[in-house]
């Protein structure tokens, strides 16, 4: 007796007509052998899918969900960010931020006002916040289409074929929401991360993240909002914080620095 | 059952770069993603995140090549528990790093029949379902796919059994389903 195997699911997902007329007959009673194998293998086709959907169905119909936006933005910026070779820009790019962030003087306290600091020494790249608990500072790498790094300095014109690598200097542990903003538009959430303190590179459980400026033009500002562990402002109140609404969060435990570039559409796209 | 018709149009619009659709793509169909991953009782939360975000990249990737904008539920929910067992597998060991089980290719994903052959085979399952001896583990099938409220977790704590034997009792459940599926998949829609 034959039962089904790597080989017989193969020969029936190629509709091969004796395998189709043995299994046909085969499956049309209970086999512990082949329903064993179904379980833990996958295929034909979607069939997986198919048998799912079917049982998936069973329960009563649930109510129409609203977005799961930190889901769907962490989905989207894997999507925009290409797989990097993590041990080498680690590596690379580790040693150039390292020599960045010596230059980058300890935050001082914020004495009211903005909430958002803005260096504008050419000496000081990145822009550094720092709000209560928290203090973060942020340096950016770009890896040009050839593969090249280079550290960038704010303000500065980047390719829309560049790719943005972050690294961060975070005095405690704490969350983060990155989010991007194009003129004149609201800031875009990109998603959230664990931060750690010290200096790192800025990732998700994923790996290293990259910022892809695919698509972009013109100025584009990215912002990282970070809250000591344990508070953990909503993605909306971050958001009116950096357009000049907050309030609670302003005053608060938030540290916001931002990263402002000028992009220029690449002339040979891909 | 009856947005299927609706779900393909956004595939559609997706697959032709209207990124908006994405966003609604997502929405709909996570929460199905997400009762999927429900059963997988030894993923914890945040696994279960991890494989349900791998899942949609997958997908979304590969999307413009589907072929079949009708299957793409079947196919999202192929990906996500390739994903899952994948996932399950390397935390127990039993296979490496590298090594991934393959998702079905979006080009030769055929046509799934239509919404009515769908009603039909729920109807099979339910009957089935009826059919099983008393027990644990049609208890543990009624809790899960008929009531549809608890994870497989949860089931484990109030029947208080491990939390990989409901899943065991899941899976064996399924690979019934997925024979008499295939069955009839073979006696007559291949033909
Ligand atoms: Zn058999």
């Amino acid at each position: 007796m034959r039962h089904l195997d790597d080989e017989a699911l193969h020969a029936l997902a190629r509709r091969e007509p004796d395998a189709v007329k043995y299994f046909r007959e085969h499956l049309a009673t209970a086999c512990e052998a082949c329903e064993s194998f179904l379980a833990t293998h996958s295929g034909p086709d979607v069939l997986d899918g198919q048998v799912d959907a079917v049982l998936l169905a069973l329960a009563p119909p649930r109510s129409d969900a609203p977005l799961d936006e930190v889901g769907f933005a962490r989905v989207r910026r894997r999507l925009r960010a290409p797989r990097l070779d993590t041990r080498k820009w680690g590596l690379i790019a580790g040693a150039v931020a390292a020599g960045l962030l010596a230059v980058v003087v300890v935050p001082r306290l914020r004495q009211g006002g903005t909430g958002v600091e803005v260096g504008t020494a050419s000496q000081e790249p990145g822009v550094k916040g720092q709000v209560g608990r928290i203090a973060l500072e942020l340096a950016v790498v770009v890896r040009g289409a050839d593969g090249s790094l280079r550290r960038l300095d704010p303000d500065t014109q980047v390719d829309s074929r560049d790719v943005l690598l972050l690294r961060y200097h975070a005095t405690e542990a704490g969350t983060a929401l990155l989010f991007q903003q194009r003129a004149g538009e609201e800031p875009q959430l990109l998603g959230p991360f664990a931060l750690e303190a010290g200096t790192h590179d800025l990732q998700d459980p994923q790996g290293l993240s990259g910022v892809s400026l695919e698509g972009e033009s013109g100025p584009l500002t990215l912002w990282l909002a970070a809250s000591p562990t344990g508070l953990q402002p909503s993605v909306d109140e971050v958001k009116r914080v950096l357009v000049g609404e907050g309030e609670r969060w302003e005053q608060g435990m938030l540290a916001v620095t931002r990263f402002d570039v000028r992009v220029r559409s690449s002339q040979n796209p891909r | 059952m009856g947005s299927t018709e609706g779900l393909a149009e956004w595939v559609r619009r997706a697959a032709s770069g209207e990124t908006s659709a994405f966003s609604e793509l997502y929405r709909r169909t996570r929460p199905l993603v997400a009762r999927l991953m429900a059963g997988f009782a030894p993923l914890d939360p945040d696994e279960v995140e991890d494989v349900i975000q791998e899942t949609f990249v997958r997908a979304f990737r590969a999307l413009p090549r589907l072929k079949e904008a009708g299957a793409f539920e079947a196919w999202l929910l192929s990906i996500a528990r390739n994903r899952a067992r994948t996932r399950l597998e390397r935390k127990a060991s039993v296979r490496r790093l590298e090594d991934d089980i393959a998702d079905p290719e979006p080009e030769t994903v055929p046509a799934l029949p239509e919404a009515l052959q769908l009603e039909r085979d729920i109807e099979v399952v339910r009957q089935l379902i009826s059919e099983l001896p008393e027990g644990e583990e049609k208890r543990t099938v009624q809790l899960f796919y008929i009531e549809g409220e608890l994870s497989a977790r949860e089931i484990a704590e109030q029947l208080g059994v491990g939390k990989s034997a409901v899943t065991m009792r899941l899976e064996r459940f399924r690979g019934r389903i997925k024979r008499e599926l295939l069955r009839r998949v073979l006696a007559g829609r291949w033909e």
